[in-house]
Order: structure tokens, then sequence, then C-alpha cells
């Protein structure tokens, strides 16, 4: 597998777009951090752009880039090599190359700009975003076997978690506002994993607004460092079930 | 004991038999020809042995060993695909230490068959993205012969290739016939079957029509080319076919 | 001229005055090697006007009572235990000093409000650098005029249960209080008034209580000045008064389910100025108010920076800052009626073309977002995501839900505070 995965990431290191996209978070990052006269505000801004752009880039970075090296990959798959250990190597290079784009595209602005742990957690929820969605995208580009259709099942997916999900939920807020449901509010949130990520920098930024509940789950949830851990711990989950799906898929692939 | 055998396999896209109750030996030395029309079944054949697709029915035992999840027996395994395309960033000199490196072989890039017989060795720091057709048909070649192979699957080898380099690498498969190596080609160009063929496998609609040597086909239908022989050989065997129902 | 007489009279007569005073008054020691062991003798025998030196030692004579004008002067902060036995030091006499004491040993009690220092119905009482250590009320007075208390430490048990807690500071029916310089902590309320007025307030620290940092009911002409509030369990409450001033305060980092910076319900007459609110769960709620002026506040990274209920008349708001909020202002109606004018709000995206430092459009601080939390406060979950950031964009382009005429007319394009990160 690491094989596979050092090759790739030679291959990456001098695609031309994963520098591009260093190069724009880095312009992003440095702009608004320019911009804005006080850092927390720029780090904000940049929160919510991060928390979109992430997503999108990685899932369909990594479903273009798997469909692009699909012959690569059935030169590796006559090789004496099981299917796990050429998929994991490129999911595992993806997974390095994106997470490096934001490390050093919007890390190291916010590092020199606003080190503290409001920063870092962000960067944390990015990371484990870009993972998310490598692995998002690599279950899209191995089940579908059309560029152009995995693409925009990428854009759908992406389009679905940033927004539609939200949307839905609060209209069952709306919906269910004379019942009980605020237990329910946060692990339905955690089923979207861009609002886990979101949530996770709330608790750095917002932590204020957070701890105005009266339910006994926010209480628990939002107390401390664990509201945090527990989004780790899901967002975790949500880079191993689709990892799963995609070797079991790319398994009974035919290529 | 056989090289490579098939039994029974069959391979079904959606409701399609690409492939069906293919059955054949092939033995230790012997070269092959797989010919047939597009989408007789050959290309999934060749996958289905090289493990890239999953046969629906059937078995398939490669020096012994069982073409499934353990990629063990790939190690005799070499393949030379019709079209290749490989990471448009990596050198070639990369892919091939990546393939030593896989194939636990420890030799030098230049070393090895046909690296400097097609030229390779000169284009060793050549991004693998700014190479010609033929050139990444070259560089397909070199990996397929690499690792000296008992079983050599080469899919329209010459197509691409310069009349030169098509020598050079139909010389290569005479020689490691010799080796004892086992070779399945599958080729449109029936000079290229003649020259090299011990057995002509010839595929239709996913079923296999005849597996015999050439001399056979020829005396069979009383001509003296094989482009000739093999049409008036299906028309017999429908025709006797039609007739034993 | 005149002045520099009568300083020279002053300078003549004050020996004077002096001695005739030290001849009126004795002065007593209480110690451990001294003639009077027992602090309760001394408090027997000596007469109105009498100073009573308590060396260092430990007193354990369960309550006692000043009963008479005395000064009673701790010497190396001897202790004085009640030995939970009901209060500790219970004055009952006005013109009393206690100064200097380490005060414990109240009993808990729900139906005796038992304090470490109790003051009854006696004027012009000093109690001043004393530590009140572990006590269910630490000082409690009440039906007394011109009471000062200062430079004391005030430290409740921060292990006891809530319910085994009551007030640091505790006024009731008192007039022309000083409370100055104290530190109140670990109590059930910081400092508590209730009909309390024409007092001051200033400079002290309260932290860590379970309920208020500073709690005040139906006490007026009261000014609450440059104190420090943080971490209490619902911040400062401020209810039913009027003729209020507060100025120059520290709300800090009061979170939780209804815990407020600052809650004011049912005032009326009240400045609020130069107050610094940051990180609290809702750094000002405004209930029932009329003819506030709020000037001059830093709202800073707080939940809601502003809740204004529509029962609220003739609020102003000028000249505050409003930054790194996650709700700038929310309210449950439309609270038209009170005004904002030259405010500074981060969120503002406006122009300023003509470079007067006030943007050229209005700001409306009411989002659409914290309209619908104020409904569904589980909503909150969904903050800073692109949806709410649609939907507040499109409010603000097209107002339909949230209250017309709510805005800023001259909004600043720069803090007046300057630019201050968390």
């Amino acid at each position: 597998m690491w094989k596979v995965y050092k090759y790739t990431l030679i291959d990456l290191a001098r695609n031309k777009f994963v520098g591009g996209w260093m190069l724009l978070l880095l312009a992003i990052s440095l702009g608004l951090f320019q911009l804005e006269d006080q850092p927390v505000k720029a780090m904000l801004s940049l929160s919510q752009v991060l928390l979109a752009l992430v997503p999108l880039v990685s899932s369909v970075f990594s479903i273009v880039y798997i469909y692009d090296v699909m012959e690569f990959t059935e030169l590796l798959a006559v090789q004496p090599l099981r299917r796990s250990k050429i998929l994991g190597g490129q999911m595992l290079a993806l997974g390095t190359a994106l997470v490096l784009g934001v490390l050093l595209g919007a890390g190291i602005p916010l590092m020199l700009f606003l080190p503290n742990s409001a920063s870092l957690t962000l960067l944390l929820a990015c990371v484990m975003l870009t993972l998310v969605f490598v692995a998002i995208g690599s279950l899209i580009a191995i089940k579908n076997r059309e560029k152009a259709r995995g693409v925009g099942l990428g854009l759908v997916v992406w389009f679905l978690f940033v927004l539609v999900y939200d949307a839905v939920l609060l209209w069952i807020m709306f919906a269910f506002s004379d019942y009980p449901i605020e237990p329910w509010i946060v692990p339905l949130a955690a089923l979207d994993p861009i609002d886990l990520g979101r949530i996770m920098v709330l608790l750095k930024v917002d932590l204020a607004a957070m701890m105005g509940y009266s339910g006994a789950v926010y209480e628990k949830f939002f107390g401390n460092l664990r509201g945090i851990l527990i989004a780790l711990a899901a967002l975790t989950a949500w880079v191993a079930l689709p990892s799963s799906f995609a070797f079991r898929a790319f398994q009974r692939k035919d290529l | 004991m056989a090289r490579v055998v098939f039994e029974n396999v069959g391979k079904k896209y959606g409701k399609m038999w690409a492939l069906r109750e293919f059955s054949a030996r092939f033995e230790p030395g012997e070269t092959v020809s797989v010919i047939g029309p597009n989408g007789s079944g050959k290309t999934t054949m060749i996958k289905c042995l090289l493990g890239l697709v999953h046969s629906t029915t059937g078995t398939i035992m490669v020096n012994g060993e069982t073409v499934g999840p353990d990629p063990s027996y790939r190690h005799h395994v070499g393949h030379m695909p019709q079209i290749s395309r490989f990471p448009n960033e990596l050198k070639i000199g990369q892919l091939i230490d990546l393939m030593d490196d896989i194939r636990g072989k420890d030799q030098g890039r230049a070393e090895g068959p046909l690296v400097r017989d097609l030229g390779v060795d000169a284009m060793m720091d050549k991004r693998l993205g700014t190479l010609s057709g033929g050139q990444r048909q070259k560089v397909s070649a070199v990996l397929a012969f690499r690792y000296a192979p008992s079983v050599l699957v080469l899919d329209e080898p010459t197509a691409g290739l310069d009349p030169l380099s098509s020598e050079i690498l139909l010389k290569a498969v005479r020689d490691i016939k010799r080796t004892g190596c086992t070779v399945l080609i599958t080729s449109h160009l029936m000079e290229e079957v003649e020259a090299l063929a011990d057995r002509v496998a010839y595929l239709q609609d996913g079923t296999l029509r005849f597996l015999l040597p050439p001399e056979e086909l020829l005396s069979a239908t009383g001509e003296r080319r094989l482009s000739k022989a093999i049409p008036a050989m299906l028309i017999n065997h429908t025709r006797s076919h039609v007739e034993s129902l | 001229m005149t002045g520099i007489r009568t300083l020279l009279r002053l300078v003549v007569l004050l020996p004077v005055l002096w001695a005739t005073g030290s001849v009126v008054a004795a002065t007593w020691t209480v110690g451990p090697d001294a003639v009077h062991k027992k602090l309760a003798t001394a408090l027997a025998s000596a007469a109105s006007g009498d100073t009573i030196r308590v060396l260092a030692g430990t007193y354990a004579e369960g309550t006692l009572t000043v009963d008479r004008p005395l000064t009673l002067l701790g010497i190396g902060k001897p202790v004085i235990d009640g030995g939970e036995q009901g209060d500790v030091l219970v004055i009952t006499a006005p013109d009393v000093t206690v100064q200097g004491f380490v005060v414990r040993g109240t009993l808990v009690s729900n139906i005796n409000d038992n304090a470490g220092i109790k003051v009854k119905k006696s004027d012009n009482v000093t109690i001043v650098d004393n530590v009140l250590l572990h006590c269910f009320f630490a000082i409690h007075v009440t039906n007394s005029r011109n009471t000062t208390i200062a430079r004391n430490e005030i430290l409740g048990d921060p292990h006891v249960e809530e319910t085994r807690q009551a007030n640091g500071i505790h006024l009731w029916r008192c007039s022309g209080a000083e409370i100055l310089d104290n530190l109140s902590q670990d109590h059930r309320d910081g400092i508590y008034f209730e009909f309390v007025t024409d007092s001051h307030v200033r400079r002290n620290r309260s932290l860590r209580n379970s309920r208020y940092g500073l709690h005040f009911m139906f006490s007026h002409r009261d000014t609450y000045s440059d104190n420090f509030f943080r971490d209490n369990g619902a911040g400062v409450a401020v209810m039913f008064s009027k003729e209020v001033e507060m100025r120059r305060n520290q709300f800090i980092r009061n979170r939780g389910a209804s815990s407020y910076g600052l809650l004011l319900k049912e005032i009326n007459d009240v400045v609020i100025d130069s107050n610094t609110f940051i990180n609290n769960t809702t750094a000002m709620l405004v209930d029932g108010c009329n003819r506030a002026e709020v000037n001059g506040n830093i709202f800073q990274a707080n939940g809601w920076g502003l809740r204004l209920f529509a029962n609220s008349m003739d609020c102003h708001f000028v000249g505050n800052s409003f930054t790194g909020n996650t709700f700038d202002m929310s309210t449950n109606g439309n609270p038209v009626y009170n005004s904002f004018s030259g405010n500074y709000w981060d969120r503002y995206k406006g122009y300023d073309l003509d470079h007067d430092g006030i943007g050229d459009v209005p700001f409306r601080p009411l989002s659409l977002f914290a309209m619908v939390n104020e409904r569904m406060p589980y909503a909150v979950v969904l903050s800073r995501s692109l949806l709410t950031q649609l939907l507040d964009q499109a409010e603000r382009l097209v107002p339909s839900m949230t209250p017309e005429g709510l805005e800023d007319d001259k909004p600043l394009m720069k803090s007046p505070h300057g630019t201050r990160s968390l």
C-alpha cells in the first residue's frame, strides 16, 4: 500500500490543481486577514468559506482524480497487489495531498494571525472534512463508470450537505416545534458532516450562545471539550463508513 | 499440468452474457491467438484471467492457483493492455521503479528485456503524460516482459507501434515462448497470428467457436491462408451445428 | 487667606481633640496571653466608644454580640469561630467598627439568616479588612444607615451545594451604604440589595457565585461603578428599581441556560455607560425598562449582545460596539419605541462615501435567524451555516419579517473602542 501511496503522492505533488488549491486558500486567508481589522472576524469569515469550499473541492477533485488514473489503477490491479491496498494507497495519498493543501494554504495564515484554540479547531474540522469528502468522492467515483455522472453526483452530494440538509433540519424544527425535539437536534445535525465541522467551530467561537440551552442534552454536549470530541468521533465515522463502502465496491468492481 | 485452465467460465453484465461456458487449457510454451469480432468476449476473457473482471460462473487456474482475491498468482503474469495510460506526472523511470518495487525485483532501471531494444532507456526522465501512443505502448511492453512471466497476455500489442518496434516485440514473443512461457495474444492482424500462433481461439458472441492449430484450420477448410480459412471454418461450423440439431 | 487660616487653626486644635478622645475612651486588649483571654468578657466590660484590640489566635466563643458603640481591631488576623451555633458576630449598636478579623463557623439554616457578621438596626457601622470564610451569609445588614463595607474578602465554600449557600454581602432596608473594594465569591448572590437606596457599589469583584454576582431589587438612586463580575451562574440582575447608574463595570463569562451579563427587569431611568460585556450567553437583557441611556458599552463575543423586549420604551443605544457576538440582538416582538444611533456593528457591510465615519445606509441589527432563534432556541446549531447566511442576506435585501424601523440610522464605520481581540 505504501508503494502505491508514495507514487500517487509524487503524482499529486506535481498536480497543478493541488498546488492551485493551496494557493487559492492562501489568497483567501491572507486576503481576509488583510481586509478585516480584527483577526477574529477574519477567522469567522474564513471558517464560513472553508466549511463550504473544503468539502466541494475535496470530493470533486477526488472523483476526477480517481477517474483520471483509472487506467493506471488497472495496471496496478494486474500486479500481485490486493485491491484494498491499491485503493488504500490512492485514498491516503489524496487525503494527504489535500490535507497538506489546507494546512499550508489556510493553516499558515491562521497560525500567523490568530494562533489560538479556535483556529486550531477550525483547521482540525477542515482536515476531517477533507478526509470525509475524499472518502465520499472515492465511493462515488468507484460506483459510477461515467466521469460526468460521478462529478455531477459529487456536486449534488455537496449541495445536499452544505445547504439542503440544513434547510430540511430547519423545516423539521418549525414543523415539530410543539414537540420536545430538542434532544434530537444535535444527533440529526451529526448526520451531516459539514454541520459537524461547523458545530466544532461553534463550540469554540460561539460557546456563549451554545450554553444558552435549557435542554440537558445540550448542557452535556456543549459543556466542554467533550462536545468537540464527540463531533470528532462522528466525523471519524463519516470517514470510515464511506471508505469501507468504497473498499467493498472496489473489491467487487469489474475494471 | 496445464499452465492456464478455464473451466466453464462465464461473465454476465446486467442481463447480457459477455462470455459463457468458456473452457480451455493452455499449455506451457504455447502461444495462442485469441481472435474474434468486436464484442466477442475476447477482452472479457482476458480480464477474467487477469483478475480485472470477476467471472460470474466457473473457475480459472493459473499455475495451479485459483484466480480470486489472493493476488499472488499474478506474480507470474505479464500484461500489455491495448491502450495504456499512466499518471501524467510520473517519469518513466519512476514508473519502472514502482513496478520493480511491487514485484519485489531489484534490478537496474535500464536492465531487463526490451528496455534497450525499444529505446526506453533513453526516455527514463520523460514524464508519462508527454508520451505519444506508440511510446506508451513501448513502456507497456517493457513492463509486460519485465518480470519473467510464465503467462503473458498481450492485447493488440503492435497496434500503434512502428514496424521496426513491432518486429522487435514479435521477436521477444518468440524468445519468451522458448522459455516455456504461455502467451495469449489478441490481434486483428492475420499475418501476426499466422506467424506466432500454435493455436487459434475464435470467440463470437461470448462463445468459443473453435480452438485449433492453424494447420488444422487450413487443412479442414482447404484454404491456404488463415484470413480465408477462418470465415470458411465458421460457415462449416455453423452448418454442421445446424445439421446436428 | 481664609483657607490658610482655617488650616492653621486645625493644626493647633488637632492634638487637643486627640487628647480629649483618649481620655474618654479606653483601649482593651484580648489575647491568649493578655488579661482578657476571651472576647466575650472584653465586650461585656468595655464602655461605649472604647477600642478592643484582639491579638492573633482563635476565639471560639459561639455567637458574640456587640451591643454598644465599640471599635474591634484585629491584630495579626485573629480568628473568630462561631462553632456553627448560629450567627458569629452580631452588631446591634451604632458606630461600631470591625476591622482585621477572620470570621467563620456560621450555622447553615434555612430558617434563620445566620451570618458571619450581622448588623441589625445600627447606623454608621464600618466593616473593613476582614476575611469571611465559608460563611452561610457572610455580611448581613438590615434596617441600617450609612454602613461601610470595604476591602473584605468574602470566600464561600466552592464545594458546598447550592441549597446550602446564601449571599455574600446582603443588605435589606438600608440607605447610604458604601460597598467598596470587596471580593465576594462562591456564594449564592455575591452582593444582594433589597430596598437599599442612595448607596454606592464600587470596585468590587464578584466571582463564581451560583446565582447572581450582583442582585438588587426595589433599590433606588444607587450607583454601581468599576465592578467586575465573572463566572456567576446568572450574571447580574437589576429588578424593580429606578434612577440607577451603572458605569465602567465588567461583565465577563456569565454563561448558562438563563444567564445574563446584565439582566434589567422593570427598571426606570437608568444610565448604563462604558461597561464591558464579554463572553456572556446574553450580555444584556432589557425587559420592561423605561428611559435607559445605554452609551459607549462594549458587547464582545457574547451569544446574544442585546435582547431587547418589546415592553421596553425610550431606551437609547448610542456609541456602543457590537463585535463577534453570535447574535448582536434579538427581541420577542417589535421594540420600536427604542432607538439605536451611532453604534458600531461588526456585521455592518455598508459604505461611507462622504468619509464622515458614519455609514451611508442604516444597519438593521436584528437578523432573521435571530428571530428564528427567539422562537426555537435549539436552532442555534445552524448558526454560521450557509443556509442562515442566505436567509439573513435575503432578509437584509428585502426586509419582510424583521420589524421595520428597528435600525441604526448612523452606524459607525469604526469601533469607538478601537480594535480589540478576544
